[in-house]
């Protein structure tokens, strides 16, 4: 008998991973019954590792081993995640992202002439025509989300037999643009409408194999929670204005009473919670609602999980910042100690010990990319990791035995990299 | 002993347990045998590879099947005795990691040749750039460039002309000089001096023939040789077309940083730091280049070049500050630029006519005192 077996565990003395939870089911049994069949392995440590290196990589290739570094990524989240018992496959590879980039250039080329032509225009022009590549940026940027879910999903091995992505990004972008319009209009009354259209398109579109996806959910499960919400954070907004006007922070923003503003930070953390639980109800009812033939997902995302990971990532970031502060004191202190003589800070004597402008340059790129690293580490160490356990460990699959006989379609060739979406910055895993 | 795998034929969904066996025999072939010991699949050893999987186990997948299939095998002890039997295994995943390092190796190459290409090629290939141009185009990109300038410098009032007047005394001298400079040059512009009033002391050109000089600068001159270096080095930003080389080279830029850093859309701090070192390299070339016109004018018309260093010397003093973030500097320090003035205008022939008359200098001085 074949057993799964789990992946050496390593724990990180950072962060504190509670015990995974003993999944030994047995591979072709009755999957079915078993609530927990879909689970997550990677420990935060082994991510730890893959980041460090890839942003070390990073320097000496001048930013291009970000490609690979998003490859690491994937295959470190898929390799980790065993649906029934057999992990998922990322079959992608750095070159093609590296291809697709080049392509998206090609893209940006026309676009950059456009701009350059409206920066020697008149004030007018130059407005409307912004707006105008503003707009056009916003279509594209939903074309590259589904051009980008295609290519991962083209990507995604189970069981030896690829997942796919039919459908046109084109008319996805156009839904996504002309609904997100309405929804600006409507002061964003029109969402839950759009969020399960779009859920719905992205679904009905996808593939495992020969099986088509299908999706059960309407905007019926959104509105309630949304329109709740819609209206707790309008009063928030109209409490927040009230105080804001009552103290007259407006006109005299210095002279106002310190703790008016702890109530404004109260109401934006309020708004903020109140969001958080929002999402994790659209995002369980919503994976909820997809089915694949007779196998069907349950998810149940825990909002207080997701705020958990929030918090954890202030008191993770506000740790690392302290430590790069420390050490560029220490370093500082070393390189130009008169500036601190006397125990005050003097940012003249400081400016003059830096006599060559390389050292300044090279202080302020190090300082940068420190700074910069350190949010991107620990926000996908955090935030990324945090959501994907959150993910697995809330989702279930009942009959899984139905996707036995799936068969596999042609590879989807046709996909050159997700270019368009890393252009345009488009996040995701 | 077999060991122990899971086997997806890359065909039909069903995963199935498996055992794998390894025959000797005609170069080797991994078997695989179901659960009943019907042989499920057989893989020449040549054929095999490893896929990209996490620790503690090795998916191999093979050349001339599904493109699906795999073999996983987990556990420390099976994928030892896997790698054991099969050392083809490690060679091509050492293969294929040259390959990757190789095509990264390669793409860093070649973008820092492009980067390298940027920086020392554009200050080469701009002004060939710029000849491109019509300068009917530059003309009107220029009066965008000044009305924008005048509306965020001076407000609604605009920058108002310190001597409407332009027959009077001081603006024909200055018209006249302008036209001295430019005589030997086969630029397209009319010169357009305008001497506006301001309390900040600058003086710029902007794309096509106009100049702006501020009147706290020219109240900061002491002799008339001070003015005429600056407006001489001004002139040479409209000869060589520098605001619009400018143009052209800054939208260059946003695009090598933005590639560099993968956010084509360029707003993150980086590409605005990268941009703007890159930047000011050119504009400090640009500005060395319009010095070097100066001297050249100062060989036909009577002033002392360095004077022009000394000005703007006495308007902007060099803190350390701008010592330290030299390379963020559009202009070069102002003490390097008077020890190249001062070698530049070295050799100077005599009896050569001064740029104005004392009556002349004495009406260009006091043109902005009301």
């Amino acid at each position: 008998m074949w057993l799964v077996p789990l992946v050496t565990r390593q724990k990180s003395p950072t962060f504190p991973i509670p015990a995974p939870s003993p999944n030994t089911a047995r591979i072709g049994g009755s999957m079915q019954t078993d609530p927990n069949n879909v689970t997550f392995t990677g420990t935060r440590w082994d991510l730890a590792i893959v980041l460090l290196r890839g942003y070390v990589l990073m320097i000496p290739t001048i930013g291009l081993n970000r490609f690979w570094l998003t490859t690491r990524k994937r295959r470190f989240y898929w390799g980790h995640t065993d649906i029934g018992g057999d992990a998922l496959e990322y079959s992608g590879d750095a070159r093609q992202l590296l291809v697709g980039f080049l392509m998206a250039l090609a893209l940006f080329l026309p676009l950059y002439g456009l701009f350059f032509y409206l920066s020697t225009q008149s004030v007018e022009t130059i407005i409307i025509g912004y707006g105008a590549v503003a707009l056009g940026v916003w279509f594209l940027y939903g074309y590259a989300q589904y051009r980008a879910r295609d290519f991962r999903l083209s990507r995604t091995l189970w069981r030896g037999i690829r997942f796919d992505q039919g459908g046109s990004a084109l008319r996805y972008a156009l839904r996504r643009f002309f609904w997100s319009l309405l929804n600006l209009v409507s002061l964003g009354l029109a969402y839950p409408f759009m969020a399960a259209g779009l859920w719905a398109y992205r679904y009905r579109h996808s593939w495992y194999g020969d099986r088509q996806f299908g999706f059960t959910g309407s905007w019926k499960q959104l509105a309630l929670p949304y329109y709740l919400t819609w209206l707790a954070i309008a009063a928030l907004l109209v409490a927040g204005l009230v105080l804001a006007q009552q103290a007259n922070l407006v006109s005299a923003p210095w002279e106002a009473d310190p703790a008016i503003y702890g109530w404004l930070v109260l109401l934006v953390l309020a708004g903020f919670v109140l969001v958080t639980f929002y999402r994790a109800i659209e995002i369980s009812r919503m994976f909820s609602a997809i089915r694949l033939g007779g196998a069907a997902l349950s998810l149940r995302l825990p909002a207080l999980g997701l705020l958990g990971q929030y918090l954890l990532f202030v008191l993770g970031l506000l740790a690392c910042y302290l430590v790069l502060a420390l050490g560029g004191f220490i370093v500082l202190g070393l390189v130009a100690g008169e500036a601190f003589a006397g125990g005050g800070f003097d940012l003249d004597a400081l400016m003059a010990s830096m006599q060559s402008s390389i050292a300044t340059l090279l202080a302020i790129v190090t300082g940068y990319l420190l700074f910069f690293a350190a949010f991107a580490f620990v926000s996908e160490l955090v935030l990324g990791y945090g959501f994907w356990r959150l993910m697995a460990r809330g989702a279930a699959i009942s009959g899984l035995d139905s996707l036995d006989g799936v068969r596999a379609r042609a590879e989807d060739k046709a996909l050159a990299g997700e270019g368009l979406a890393d252009a345009l910055n488009v996040g995701g895993y | 002993m077999a060991i122990p795998a899971r086997y997806y034929d890359g065909l039909v969904s069903g995963a199935q347990d498996a055992e794998l066996r390894y025959e000797q025999d005609a170069g080797g072939a991994l078997v695989v045998l179901g659960p009943s010991g019907a042989e499920l699949a057989r893989w020449p050893a040549g054929a095999l590879h490893l896929v990209p999987a996490p620790r503690g186990e090795i998916r191999l997948g093979a050349n001339g099947v599904a493109d699906g299939a795999r073999i996983v095998v987990r556990g420390d002890e099976h994928i030892g005795r896997i790698r054991a039997t099969l050392p083809l295994l490690a060679q091509r995943q050492e293969q294929e990691r040259g390959r990757q390092i190789r095509l990264m190796a390669l793409s860093t190459l070649a973008l820092a040749a492009v980067i390298a290409a940027y920086i020392f090629g554009v200050p080469l290939i701009a002004s060939r750039l710029v000849q491109l141009v019509p300068p009917g185009w530059e003309d009107g990109v220029g009066q965008t460039v000044a009305s924008q300038i005048e509306a965020s410098i001076g407000g609604d009032a605009g920058l108002p002309l310190c001597d409407a007047d332009p027959e009077s005394l001081a603006n024909r001298a200055i018209a006249r000089f302008a036209q001295a400079a430019l005589a030997d040059t086969n630029t397209p512009f009319t010169p357009d001096v305008r001497v506006v009033r301001s309390d900040i002391p600058n003086a710029f050109a902007v794309p096509g023939g106009r100049v702006y000089f501020f009147s706290a600068l020219l109240d900061a001159a002491r002799t008339p040789d001070e003015f005429a270096g600056v407006l001489a080095h001004e002139l040479g930003h409209v000869v060589h077309r520098h605001g619009m080389e400018q143009l052209v080279s800054t939208a260059g830029t946003g695009l090598l940083v933005g590639f560099i850093l993968g956010d084509m859309t360029g707003i993150s701090v980086a590409a605005g730091l990268g941009a703007t070192i890159i930047d000011a390299r050119f504009s400090r070339a640009a500005e060395r280049e319009a010095d070097r016109f100066a001297a050249r004018v100062a060989q036909r018309l009577d002033f002392q070049p360095w004077a022009l260093a000394n000005l703007i010397g006495r308007v902007a003093q060099d803190s350390d500050f701008d010592r330290a973030l030299a390379l963020f500097n559009t202009h070069p320090l102002t003490e390097e630029r008077l020890r190249d003035l001062t070698l530049l205008g070295q050799d100077r022939p005599s009896g050569l006519e001064p740029p104005f008359t004392e009556a002349e200098w004495r009406a260009i001085s006091s043109m902005c005192r009301r």
